[in-house]
């Protein structure tokens, strides 16, 4: 143990002596347990950022620094990370987590020491009520629930079923869906809420199907979708319009057979710094976008940026002013993003898509 | 530094007395509890679900006991007659079933989005004091936990237990009621779990179900194989080892300046290979069980 201690306070020295002079920014992400996949995707987002920054210069003058710190997906891992980040890396910035139910914890914690907490993946409305010094650069539940069920609302359907991964997300995103489109007028003919990781759905797509509903509302991580996509057609109920939330997300990694004419709602990458952003991240990894996080990583690392630059200090106050200053319009590659009085992403542009000879095609 | 050394220090004491509570029941007992984050989940949700209801905090308290008593009592009970290894796999689905629960009935536990914004305890200190006065009381619990446990083992009825686990047609024919004997000591360890779940929620503000999955019940084997099985100081050595280690590797990565992508990499790496490294040169653990009778008798 004690040999443990030295090395840590050695290590301290170390860390303290060669950075003194850069602005580094903490990060806790998902790197190991169930969440993984859409953690590492959020470290790539957040790499082709901090390359963005520091060939154009850097921030005060410095190359960005950021520290990330693995969460395992458990809350405790990921509070040991926040004490960490604040108490000996002295980061005035945190961006992370992933799930809501990590997010939440460590904000709290992050806002109590007055430092800031950027919200880059997680959307339960709670995180709305967390307070000063907490922005979140993608819209909450009730921003994507309502934009998708006035969409699917307007396409004509009366009758849906819903079904979405039983986690924070899934529930989140499909209650916020239900009280929009109840609100219009419409019916939820069921919701399921399916457990990740299983072979098969075809018990949740029977139980959907019952209901004989217009249209099915689904959204999914690549692995499951993919299953889902499948056993759909296998049993026919590709008949009826399928729509995605987050469609890109819920296609890639399905036979395109499976999801041609599934339409659905995405995040917007194009024009300006989306396309641009989406040319680079593909170029670098040599694939598609893996999930609909690396976007808010990024968007996370350049808006914390700008902030620092603008303020001209690394006082957690004079960013989080400056944060809110240009949070009135900054142009992100996930789309302008504007912040509510609470600091949350107060409207996004979602694109409305089609997927047609396999690919996703913007529809207005 | 000072504030995350207190922090760590905290978190290893909620899982001493977790480790304590696994070691009473698998170290002495020899009952192979695979539900354990359950009986910590009695805690954590009663203390959630009496901010949530505004309960108040004693009647939060009295919650986790009585749950926490009822779910002891249930594990020793359900598949009393089956052989450990079974009964292991008894524990573990009951804990399953209880954390699927928790997922799903919202309306009572907030689903998977769980219950945020519990208040700490001591909300009247500030920021540094309230961290050193939850140290005090989690380090106050952990010795009154393993003065209690050392009491209950060093006597007949430890000497009972350990017999029970041994040789149980032994005690039998002497006259031990083992059923008996398992509820008691199953209730008693829920106590002291239901104890650490009840503070970590208020300490950490929030629950949720990702928090009581059964992962967690192996990290608090891990810590009494490594501390030594059926030896008390030994559960609390383990659990404040395997935490500081796991708070520590993160410095580690910095030290030797490993590129992000790795981070997890090295993290499993280093915590996989302390593990293995443990149970092969030293299998009985830092603090092996001594063998032997009780001081009381």
């Amino acid at each position: 143990m004690k040999r443990i201690l030295l090395s840590s306070v050695l290590v301290l020295g170390l860390a303290m002596s060669a950075h003194a002079q850069e602005a580094v920014i903490g990060a806790i992400l998902p790197l190991s347990g169930s969440s993984a996949t859409q953690g590492e995707d959020q470290r790539r987002g957040m790499e082709l950022a901090l390359e963005k920054i520091n060939a154009d210069g850097g921030v005060l003058g410095h190359p960005l620094k950021i520290v990330t710190e693995d969460s395992a997906g458990r809350t405790a891992t990921a509070l040991d990370a926040a004490k960490k980040l604040v108490s000996v890396d002295k980061v005035p910035v945190v961006l992370g987590e992933f799930s809501s139910g990590i997010t939440i914890p460590i904000a709290q914690y992050l806002l109590q020491q007055q430092r800031i907490n950027i919200n880059i993946g997680s959307s339960s409305t709670q995180i709305r009520s967390l307070g000063k010094g907490e922005f979140s650069v993608l819209g909450l539940d009730d921003v994507s629930g309502a934009f998708a069920a006035q969409d699917v609302f307007s396409s004509g359907a009366k009758k849906v079923a819903v079904i979405a991964p039983n986690n924070a997300y899934g529930q989140g995103i499909a209650e916020a869906f239900a009280a929009k489109f109840k609100s219009l007028g419409g019916a939820i003919t069921s919701t399921v809420l399916y457990t990740e990781g299983q072979t098969t759905y075809r018990r949740e797509l029977q139980q959907l199907a019952a209901g004989e509903p217009d249209l099915y509302v689904y959204t999914a991580y690549g692995k499951e979708s993919a299953t889902i996509n499948r056993e759909s057609f296998e049993l026919g109920l590709n008949e009826k319009k399928w729509y995605g939330l987050y469609l890109t997300m819920c296609t890639a990694d399905s036979d395109p057979q499976y999801v041609e004419g599934q339409i659905g709602m995405d995040l917007n990458y194009i024009g300006g710094n989306g396309a641009d952003y989406q040319k680079a991240y593909e170029a670098k990894y040599k694939s598609g976008f893996t999930s609909t996080f690396n976007g808010f990583a990024y968007d996370g690392v350049m808006l914390v940026a700008a902030a620092i630059n603008k303020a001209n200090s690394l006082d957690p106050q004079k960013i989080e002013t400056a944060i809110t200053e240009i949070g009135k319009n900054y142009e992100g590659a996930t789309g302008p993003i504007v912040f509510d009085a609470d600091g949350q992403r107060s409207a996004q542009p979602y694109l409305r898509l089609t997927i047609a000879s396999g690919k996703a095609v913007a529809t207005q | 530094m000072s504030d995350f050394i207190i922090h760590v220090a905290i978190m290893s004491g909620f899982y001493a007395l977790l480790a304590l509570s696994l070691n009473l029941q698998a170290g002495f007992g020899g009952l192979m509890n695979f539900g354990q984050i359950a009986l910590f989940a009695c805690g954590a949700y009663a203390s959630a679900l009496a901010f949530r209801f505004d309960l108040g905090v004693v009647s939060g308290f009295v919650l986790a006991m009585v749950a926490a008593g009822i779910l002891g009592w249930a594990f020793a009970s359900v598949g009393r007659n089956l052989q450990a290894d079974y009964w292991g796999i008894v524990t573990l689905a009951l804990a399953e079933v209880i954390r699927i629960v928790a997922t799903n009935e919202d309306w009572l536990t907030g689903g998977a989005q769980g219950i945020g914004g519990i208040p700490p305890l001591y909300p009247g200190l500030d920021n540094q004091l309230r961290q050193i006065a939850i140290l005090v009381t989690v380090a106050l619990l952990v010795i009154a936990a393993g003065l209690l446990c050392r009491h209950l083992m060093g006597g007949r009825y430890g000497l009972a237990i350990k017999m029970m686990r041994e040789e149980p047609q032994l005690a039998a024919s002497l006259g031990y009621d083992t059923i008996a004997i398992k509820r008691q000591l199953t209730v008693i360890a829920a106590l002291l779990a239901a104890v650490s779940g009840f503070l970590f929620a208020r300490y950490v503000s929030f629950v949720g179900p990702e928090q009581i999955d059964s992962s967690e019940t192996f990290l608090i084997w891990a810590m009494i194989v490594v501390g030594g099985l059926g030896n008390n100081a030994g559960a609390i050595v383990g659990a404040f080892l395997l935490q500081f280690t796991f708070a520590f590797i993160p410095f580690v990565k910095d030290w030797i300046g490993l590129p992000t992508e790795y981070v997890a990499a090295g993290r499993l790496f280093l915590t996989g290979g302390g593990l293995i490294a443990f149970i092969v040169w030293r299998q009985s653990g830092i603090v092996p069980e001594r063998v032997g009778g009780g001081r009381y008798v």
